[in-house]
C-alpha cells in the first residue's frame, strides 16, 4: 500500500483527520489522542519548481520540498498543518504558508523552549502543550485525558521496540540491511501507532539474528536521503551501528516517564530526549551522545555526517564534533547533500576514499 | 611597610585613566590625522552631518576602551536584540559581535575573516557575521584593535536562532557560560503565558549575572536604565521621522552608520545624549532646508540589513540620480518596540519590547509595517536586499515584494547579496537589476 493509499484509508475507514507536520519536535501523542494522524513532511519525492518563486536559492531542501508539496496541491487531503519552531527557515516557512498562501486549512504553531534549559523552560513546555490542545480543540473537539494516557502508553511501547531494534543493531544482532532498517522505521513518519507497533514487532522478530561480522559506522545528520548512501554501505558490507539522525534516534528513542499527569509525562520525556540541534542542545551533550554510541556499539570505525546543504543548526556543530572525534581517533567524513538528488559519483568517491582510510 | 595593590585594582585604575584621559587623547590625535587626508565629497550629496565626528568619537572610544575593560569590569558579548538594559545594572562592558561584523564588512574585511572560519570547517553558507566572529576568534584579526574575551555570553533568539548556534560555539571554545533569553516566536500573538515565561527567565538569570559580575541587582538602577533606553529609542524614532520631510535631511545610508550607538550602547546616558544632538542637528537642517542629497526626486525604502561594503558607492550611485533612501525596516527596528519599556513594570515591559521585534514577528506584521512606512514616508520605490546570511530577514521577501506591488503598485527591485561577504555579490547582476529599477522609477 502506498503512503497516499494508507492515509486515505485512515481518513475514510477510520474517520481520522490528517495533519501535515513539518520537522521536527512535536507532541505526536496529543495528535493521536485527538484522532489525528500526524503526516510528517521531510522529503517528499518531488522536483522543486513552484517553491522557487517563494524562497531563495540558499534555503534548505527540506523547506523547499515541503513548500513544493503544498504548492503542487498535494496536501489537499490534509485537514491542517503543524509547524514546530525548529529553525529560522521553518519558522518563516510557517508564516509564508499561513500569511501568504491563503490556504483554507488550520495552521498550528508549536514553540518549544531552547537550551540552556532552566526550570522556566519545563514549565513553559508544559503550558505550550496545553495551549496547543486548547487551540486544536476548537477544530477537533475536546481532548479526553484518558485517551491521551493510552496514546502516551502506545508511544512508549513504540519507543521501547525501537530501542530494542537500535540496541540489537548496535551489537550486530540484527540481520536487516541498512536500507531495510530505515525503510521500516521511516514508516512511523505517517503510520498510526496501532499499525506501526505491530509492523515494528514483526520486523524485529524477522530480523533478529547475527549480522555479517563486518565493520560498522555511525551516521549523523537530518535523514538518510538520497537513500543511495544506505545501499552503498550495504553493498560494501558495512553496517550502520547507530544513528544520530533527526528522523532517527534523536526523536524516536523517547525515554519513558511514569508520572501520573499525562502533560507532565510528556514534558519529562521531552527534556530527557537525546540532544538535538533544533533544541540548541550544548555541543558537549552531542559529543557525549556520539561517544556513548561508539562505546556501546560493536566495530565502529568512523562517523559519517550526512549533511543537508544550508541546514544552519547542524552545520554549526560540525567542526567541533569532528575535532572531538579526532581526539578519540575516530575518523569522520562530512558529506553535503541536497535531498532527492542523484547519489553522485563524487559522493561515492569520497565515501570510497573514507572507507579505504579507515581500513575497510 | 610595602603597600601592594591587588592586580584587579591596577586594571580598574588603568581602565578609568584610559576612559577619561587616554581615549580622548587618542581621538584628538586621530582627528588631526584625518584632517590631513580628508575624503572627496560627492557633488550629489548635501553637506555631511556635523554629528558624524561625535559619533566616531563615541564608537572609537567604546572599542578602544574595550582593550582595558578585561579584569576592570565584567565583560559580556551580547547579541543585537538582547535586553542589554539588564546587563548594565551589573556594570558589564558590552561587546556586540554583530556590530563588529558590520565594521569588518564596511572595511571590506568580511571574506578574509570568513575564510579563517571556513578553514576551521565552518560552512560558507553560515551567517557571515558568525563566520567573521569565529574568524576573529581563530586569528585575532580585527579592525577594532583587540576585543576583550568575555566572561559571559548573553544571547537572545529574538532576531534569529543563528545567534544561539553561534554563541553555543563561543561558549564551547572558551568554557564560559551562555545565558539565553528565549523569546517565543510571534506566530499568532504574544500571550500572557509567553510573557510569564520570559519574566521567569529574567528572575533566573539575575543570580547568575550577580555571580559572574560580582555586583548585586538594584531595582532602582534597573528602572533608571530602562527609562534611559526608552527615551533613547523614542529619540532615535524622532531622528528617523525627520526623513519624512521632503527633501529629507539625512539618507538611510547615514542612518545605517548612526545606528551604532543604539545597538551597542543602549541604556547608557552617552547614547541618549548623542541622539539628542543628532535630532537637533536634523531639525535645524529641516528648518534651513538643508537636504541630504542635492536633488531629491524619488524617495526610496530599504529592506534588510545594509550591504556594508557597498554603503559609500551606493550612497553616491543613488544620489547622482536624485534618489534618496528615507526609510528602512532595519533602522526602524530600534525605534519600533523598545519604547514599550516601562519603569513601573520593568520585566513585563522588557519581555514585550524584546519579543515583538520585527524578526520575531510573523510576515503579516512585516507586510503591514512596510505598507505603513511606504505611506507615511511617501515612498516611490523599494530596494529589497535578499541577504544570503540572514534567513529570518530574507525568507518571505519574494512574497512581500509581490504583495506590496499588488496592493500599493510600488516599484521594487530585489538584490541578491550578503551584508559582508562580497564573494557572493555580483556587481554586474546588481547593476542590471538596478538599471531596470531606475527605468521603472522614471516611468
Ligand atoms: S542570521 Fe541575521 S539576524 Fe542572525 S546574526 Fe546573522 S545577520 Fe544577524
Amino acid at each position: 500500500m502506498t503512503r497516499k493509499e494508507y492515509l486515505i484509508k485512515q481518513k475514510d475507514e477510520k474517520g481520522r483527520k490528517l495533519f501535515g507536520i513539518f520537522p521536527a519536535q512535536y507532541p505526536r501523542e496529543i495528535l493521536w489522542a485527538m484522532n489525528v494522524v500526524p503526516v510528517e513532511i521531510w522529503d517528499p519525492p518531488l522536483k522543486v519548481s513552484h517553491a522557487n518563486a517563494h524562497v531563495q536559492p540558499y534555503i534548505c531542501s527540506v523547506v523547499k520540498l515541503g513548500l513544493e508539496l503544498i504548492l503542487q496541491g498535494k496536501c489537499d487531503d490534509l485537514d491542517g498543518f503543524l509547524f514546530p519552531h525548529t529553525c529560522d527557515s521553518i519558522q518563516n516557512l510557517a508564516s509564508i504558508v499561513y500569511n501568504y498562501l491563503g490556504l483554507e486549512k488550520p495552521c498550528y504553531f508549536f514553540y518549544h523552549p531552547k537550551a540552556p534549559y532552566r526550570d522556566s523552560s519545563r514549565l513553559y513546555y508544559l503550558e505550550q502543550l496545553k495551549v496547543l490542545v486548547s487551540r486544536m480543540e476548537k477544530q477537533l473537539g475536546p481532548l479526553d485525558l484518558s485517551v491521551l494516557k493510552q496514546c502516551i502508553e502506545r508511544g512508549q511501547q513504540v519507543a521501547s521496540v525501537l530501542r530494542d531494534l537500535y540496541g540489537l543493531r548496535a551489537r550486530g544482532e540484527l540481520k536487516a540491511s541498512n536500507s531495510e532498517f530505515y525503510q521500516v522505521i521511516r514508516q512511523g513518519e505517517y503510520f498510526h501507532p496501532d499499525d506501526f507497533l505491530p509492523l515494528l514487532e514483526e520486523f524485529l522478530a524477522a530480523s533478529k539474528g547475527q549480522a555479517d561480522s563486518g565493520p560498522s559506522v555511525i551516521l549523523s545528520g537530518i535523514l538518510p536521503n538520497p537513500m543511495g548512501i544506505l545501499t552503498f554501505l550495504d553493498n560494501l558490507g558495512i553496517r550502520v551501528a547507530y544513528d544520530d539522525f533527526m528522523i532517527g534516534s534523536r526523536r524516536l528513542l523517547i525515554p519513558p516517564s511514569d508520572l501520573p499527569d499525562p502533560f507532565e509525562q510528556l514534558t519529562e520525556s521531552y527534556f530527557r530526549m537525546p540532544p538535538c540541534t533544533t533544541r540548541a542542545s550544548p555541543i558537549a551533550q552531542r559529543r557525549d551522545y556520539l561517544f556513548n554510541m561508539i562505546d556501546d556499539a560493536t566495530g565502529v570505525k568512523g562517523v559519517i555526517f550526512y549533511m543537508v546543504k544550508f541546514c544552519e543548526p547542524e552545520w554549526f556543530d560540525i567542526p567541533n564534533l569532528v575535532d572531538e572525534l579526532k581526539t578519540r581517533e575516530i575518523p569522520a567524513l562530512v558529506l553535503e547533500i541536497e535531498l532527492n538528488q542523484e547519489f553522485s559519483g563524487q559522493v561515492a568517491t569520497r565515501l570510497e576514499a573514507f572507507m579505504e582510510m579507515i581500513g575497510i | 611597610m610595602a603597600f601592594w595593590l591587588h592586580p584587579k585594582y591596577y586594571k580598574t585604575i588603568q581602565y578609568y585613566f584610559m576612559k577619561d584621559l587616554g581615549a580622548p587623547a587618542l581621538f584628538w590625535i586621530n582627528q588631526k590625522q584625518k584632517k590631513r587626508r580628508t575624503r572627496r565629497h560627492s557633488p550629489y550629496l548635501g553637506p555631511p552631518l556635523q554629528c558624524a565626528r561625535r559619533l566616531r568619537e563615541i564608537m572609537t572610544r567604546h572599542y578602544y576602551l574595550a582593550r582595558f575593560a578585561k579584569s576592570a569590569k565584567p565583560v559580556a558579548w551580547v547579541t543585537s536584540g538582547a535586553p542589554v538594559e539588564l546587563l548594565h545594572v551589573f556594570n558589564f562592558y558590552t561587546i556586540y559581535p554583530e556590530n563588529h561584523g558590520a565594521i569588518c564588512g564596511s572595511r571590506r574585511m568580511g571574506p578574509e575573516l570568513c575564510n579563517q572560519a571556513e578553514r576551521e570547517g565552518y560552512s560558507q553558507d553560515l551567517c557571515s557575521y558568525a563566520r567573521i566572529d569565529l574568524g576573529h576568534l581563530f586569528s585575532g584579526k580585527t579592525p577594532a584593535g583587540k576585543l576583550p574575551k568575555p566572561d559571559v555570553l548573553f544571547c537572545s533568539n529574538n532576531i534569529c536562532q543563528t545567534v544561539l548556534y553561534w554563541f553555543k560555539e563561543l561558549s564551547y571554545y572558551w568554557h564560559i557560560p551562555l545565558i539565553l533569553f528565549d523569546t517565543p516566536y510571534n506566530f499568532l500573538g504574544i500571550h500572557e503565558k509567553d510573557i510569564q515565561y520570559m519574566c521567569s527567565q529574567f528572575q533566573e538569570m539575575i543570580p547568575e549575572l550577580e555571580r559572574i559580575s560580582g555586583h548585586g541587582f538594584s531595582l532602582s538602577r534597573f528602572q533608571e536604565i530602562i527609562g534611559i533606553a526608552r527615551e533613547t529609542s523614542l529619540t532615535w524614532g524622532r531622528v528617523l521621522e525627520t526623513m519624512k520631510h521632503s527633501p529629507a535631511p539625512m539618507t538611510i545610508f547615514e542612518a545605517f552608520v548612526h545606528i551604532a550607538p543604539i545597538v551597542s550602547l543602549r541604556g547608557l546616558p552617552v547614547c541618549l545624549d548623542y541622539y539628542r544632538i543628532l535630532l537637533k542637528e536634523l531639525e535645524e537642517r529641516v528648518e534651513k532646508g538643508i537636504a541630504a542629497i542635492k536633488n531629491e526626486r524619488r524617495r526610496l525604502m530599504w529592506d534588510n540589513i545594509a550591504i556594508w561594503f557597498k554603503l559609500r558607492d551606493w550612497a553616491e550611485l543613488f544620489a547622482e540620480r536624485g534618489y534618496n533612501f528615507v526609510a528602512a525596516t532595519y533602522t526602524n527596528a530600534w525605534a519600533e518596540t523598545i519604547h514599550h519599556l516601562n519603569e513601573r513594570h520593568p520585566f513585563e515591559s522588557m519581555a514585550k519590547a524584546y519579543s515583538l521585534v520585527i524578526l520575531n514577528n510573523n510576515l503579516n506584521h512585516r507586510l503591514k509595517l512596510m505598507e505603513k512606512i511606504i505611506q507615511e514616508y511617501k515612498i516611490d520605490g523599494l530596494v529589497i536586499h535578499s541577504d544570503r546570511s540572514c534567513k529570518p530577514y530574507s525568507i518571505g521577501q519574494y512574497g512581500l515584494k509581490r504583495l506590496l506591488t499588488e496592493r500599493l503598485g510600488i516599484k521594487s527591485v530585489l538584490i541578491e547579496s550578503d551584508m559582508t561577504d562580497f564573494r557572493v555579490y555580483s556587481e554586474d547582476q546588481a547593476r542590471i537589476n538596478l538599471e531596470a529599477f531606475f527605468e521603472a522609477l522614471e516611468n
